[in-house]
């Protein structure tokens, strides 16, 4: 059993942190030396600020999916910046964001009201719209008719990750923080294995695993959109 | 050929992809299966079915590319998305990369931007180099590159139709009105598509009424060579036929010293010469600037130096944008000038532009009569759906395949309302020695 923990509370976050950098960064430098003849699509931006401005407005307000989809557009659009917040919410997790924010002025009693009212509502807006992805994919003949095992694998991973996440914030069960923050200063600093204690923790334990898990299959899934969709817009709105 | 040899052919040309150019390779690994493209896409609009959802076709593709490009696809196979491919399929392809009409909506609403007509080109391009290329299909583009147009006609027919327009134009208007033919020298050179001369002429008409108002009938010309810009090279995904076919009209118009290209009303005959030919210079430096005949008309228009009598043109009119010039050329604005201007009572179908619904035809299905039932019930659909909204009764648009597909729709659907080009409104309302033509009916 010490053997498995160790395993996936020692290894894996190594590995899946290497495979992730180097499988993405190699996918994206394979994209970026192609030839890229533009296909322009109009109205299209006028010059080339115009155009990266555009690509911008793609990737944080969605700007095709808005016209095309506006139901889908709502769901995604609060899905991925939950997803956004929840990131940096987990910043928390993995080092002392606790001492930054004190020295801005805020009093501990804040920043844990912040964290349990913007973190816990975020938990429960995130699963709710993971739900609603879920449910569109399954109920929507357009939807369903093209989707395979690996789209609905990658929901059901994801909500996963946020229930047992969810658990632990309104488990009954006490998630322990400092414990968490030691272990994982002890990965970062390749400290060894001193706080493993917090693997103790099971629902924790499952978190991080299948987190991690995430991490490393992103690489060669789909959800790789968000390094594509900053070339792939380029192509059809540049002049 | 043999099975294994057709297999590998496909299968390496696929693997290809990843090579790029990027848009290939992006849309093999860009996909978040959202159903985007599906509901903006015409086919799709016309009958909800899997076999016409546009990521469905692509993964027609997609799924021999990961098989065999991708790791996870070589790991887990259907479970990844990833099938190998089996030569029994391509019978099945050549129907269904013929249901896709190239209008590029999808790319216009998907997340990524994500253009499925490349990959409908891409299907048919594997077809193609298999020889199963549709019957109608291979035969316009032999016809094409034998006789350098689609219609098959020769210099002698060319010259009767030019004719024939030449004398209407004086029964109209009373005075001579000149279609000049190969004259070396003259700076436009006047590029239509076939069907502008023989089977809808008024657009010629009206170019050529544009030019002698202006006093320039001695400042352009037609080529008896070269009078059809459409090009099936594009539809079938042939690179080499394209560029065949294009060089013929490139040469011809150095041979004529010409100034300016003027494109005719042909959306994908603009599209390759403007956004394909001329902007990844196929044949080096141009001697020549392409432009296209609504933008030149509208241009004259606005400079207050043509007038017309818009009562000849009482009836509602709307303007169906081509995607070949409204999407992928953003020639939206020249056409509309021109309409209402001549037109007493012009009106928007919605939406329109760039976002406009394809009339169905595009992607040459229009010239397929085998697959009418389809163009007419089901990718036809939304278009007949936006034209009855606007209450017109002429349906101007400027592409010869959108008028075929229009004209079969609206009559196949017992509409009374009529199909034309821009020019031919122009030439109906245009004061020549401040008269208007004397209408009669054309045959
Ligand atoms: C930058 C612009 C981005 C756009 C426009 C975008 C768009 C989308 C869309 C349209 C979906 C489809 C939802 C569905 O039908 O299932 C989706 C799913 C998803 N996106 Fe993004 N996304 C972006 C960035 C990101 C980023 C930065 C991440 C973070 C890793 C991310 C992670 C995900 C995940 C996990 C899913 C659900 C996967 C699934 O349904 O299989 N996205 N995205
Ligand atoms: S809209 Fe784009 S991402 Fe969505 S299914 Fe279609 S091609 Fe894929
Ligand atoms: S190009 Fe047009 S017809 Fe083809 S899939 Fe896209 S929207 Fe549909």
């Amino acid at each position: 059993m010490d053997l498995v923990r160790f395993m996936l509370g020692g290894v894996l976050p190594y590995v899946a942190v290497v495979v992730f950098i180097v499988a993405t960064a190699h996918r994206i430098y394979t994209w970026k030396r192609l030839a890229a003849p533009s296909m322009t699509l109009f109205p299209a931006p006028a010059d080339d600020k115009a155009n990266k401005k555009n690509v911008l407005k793609e990737a944080l307000l969605f700007r095709s999916l808005f016209g095309g989809d506006r139901v889908l557009w709502g769901f995604a659009w609060v899905f991925h910046v939950v997803l956004l917040l929840i990131f940096v919410g987990h910043l928390r997790v993995f080092t002392n964001v606790d001492s930054i924010l004190m020295t801005a002025g805020m009093s501990a009693e804040a920043i844990q009201a912040m964290s349990g009212g913007v973190g816990g509502a975020a938990g429960v807006v995130i699963l709710v719209a993971t739900v609603l992805l879920l449910a569109r994919r399954l109920a929507l003949p357009r939807v369903r008719e093209i989707t395979g095992a690996a789209d609905i694998l990658a929901l059901l991973l994801i909500g996963a990750i946020i229930v047992t996440g969810n658990m632990m914030r309104f488990g009954a069960e006490h998630f322990d923080l400092a414990l968490t923050r030691e272990y994982f200063a002890n990965l970062a600093t390749f400290g060894g294995v001193t706080g493993q204690a917090a693997l103790q923790n099971e629902v924790f334990m499952v978190h991080m695993v299948l987190a991690f898990l995430l991490i490393m299959v992103i690489p060669f899934s789909k959800i790789l959109h968000f390094g594509g969709i900053f070339f792939t817009h380029e192509l059809v709105r540049k002049h | 050929m043999s099975e294994n040899n057709t297999k590998e052919q496909v299968v390496e040309s696929i693997k290809a992809m990843k090579d790029g150019p990027r848009a290939m390779r992006m849309y093999m690994e860009m996909c978040v299966k959202c159903g985007t493209c599906a509901s903006v896409c015409p086919v799709y609009y016309g009958k909800s079915e899997k076999r016409y959802n546009p990521a469905e076709r692509t993964d027609l593709i997609r799924r021999i590319y990961r098989k065999h490009n991708t790791l996870s696809g070589r790991l887990f196979g259907r479970f990844a998305g990833a099938e190998d491919f089996d030569p029994a399929d391509l019978e099945g392809w050549q129907g269904i990369f013929y249901e896709c009409t190239g209008c590029r909506r999808c790319a216009m609403f998907c997340p990524f931007g994500i253009d499925h007509s490349v990959i409908t080109r891409k299907g048919r391009a594997l077809l193609d180099k298999l020889g199963m290329t549709p019957e109608t299909m291979a035969r316009v583009v032999k016809i094409s590159l034998e006789t350098g147009n689609t219609d098959g006609a020769g210099e002698a027919a060319f010259r009767a139709a030019i004719d024939f327009l030449e004398e209407e134009m004086e029964d109209e208007h009373g005075v001579e009105i000149k279609i000049p033919i190969d004259v070396k020298g003259a700076d436009y050179f006047y590029v239509p598509p076939s069907g502008d001369v023989l089977v809808n002429p008024e657009a010629t008409m009206g170019v050529a009424k544009v030019f002698h108002v202006l006093g320039m009938a001695d400042n352009w010309t037609m080529s008896s060579k070269c009078f059809d810009g459409a090009n099936y090279g594009l539809f079938t995904g042939n690179d080499g036929d394209m560029r065949a076919d294009n060089k013929l009209y490139v040469d011809e118009a150095k041979e004529l010293g010409t100034k300016v290209m003027l494109m005719g009303e042909c959306g994908h005959a603009y599209r390759i010469m403007k956004m394909m030919m001329e902007k990844t210079a196929w044949w080096g430096e141009l001697p020549f600037e392409i432009i296209n005949c609504m933008q030149w008309t509208a241009e004259r228009i606005k400079d207050g130096q043509l007038a017309f009598d818009k009562s000849k043109n009482q009836q509602p009119v709307t303007y169906h944008d081509p995607c070949n010039f409204g999407r992928s050329c953003g020639i939206t604005e020249e056409p509309r000038v021109i309409l209402e201007a001549s037109c007493a009572d012009f009106r928007e179908m919605h939406p329109n532009r760039g976002d406009n619904w394809c009339c169905g035809g595009g992607g040459g299905l229009s010239a397929m009569d085998d697959i009418i039932d389809f163009r007419m019930e089901i990718s036809g659909v939304k278009k007949l759906e936006q034209i009855r909204e606007t209450g017109a009764t002429y349906v101007s648009t400027a592409c010869s395949n959108c008028k075929r597909q229009l004209t079969q729709l609206l009559e196949h659907h017992e509409e009374q309302i009529e199909v034309g080009g821009v020019h031919d409104m122009l030439s109906r309302a245009i004061l020549v020695n401040g008269k208007a033509a004397e209408r009669h009916e054309y045959v």
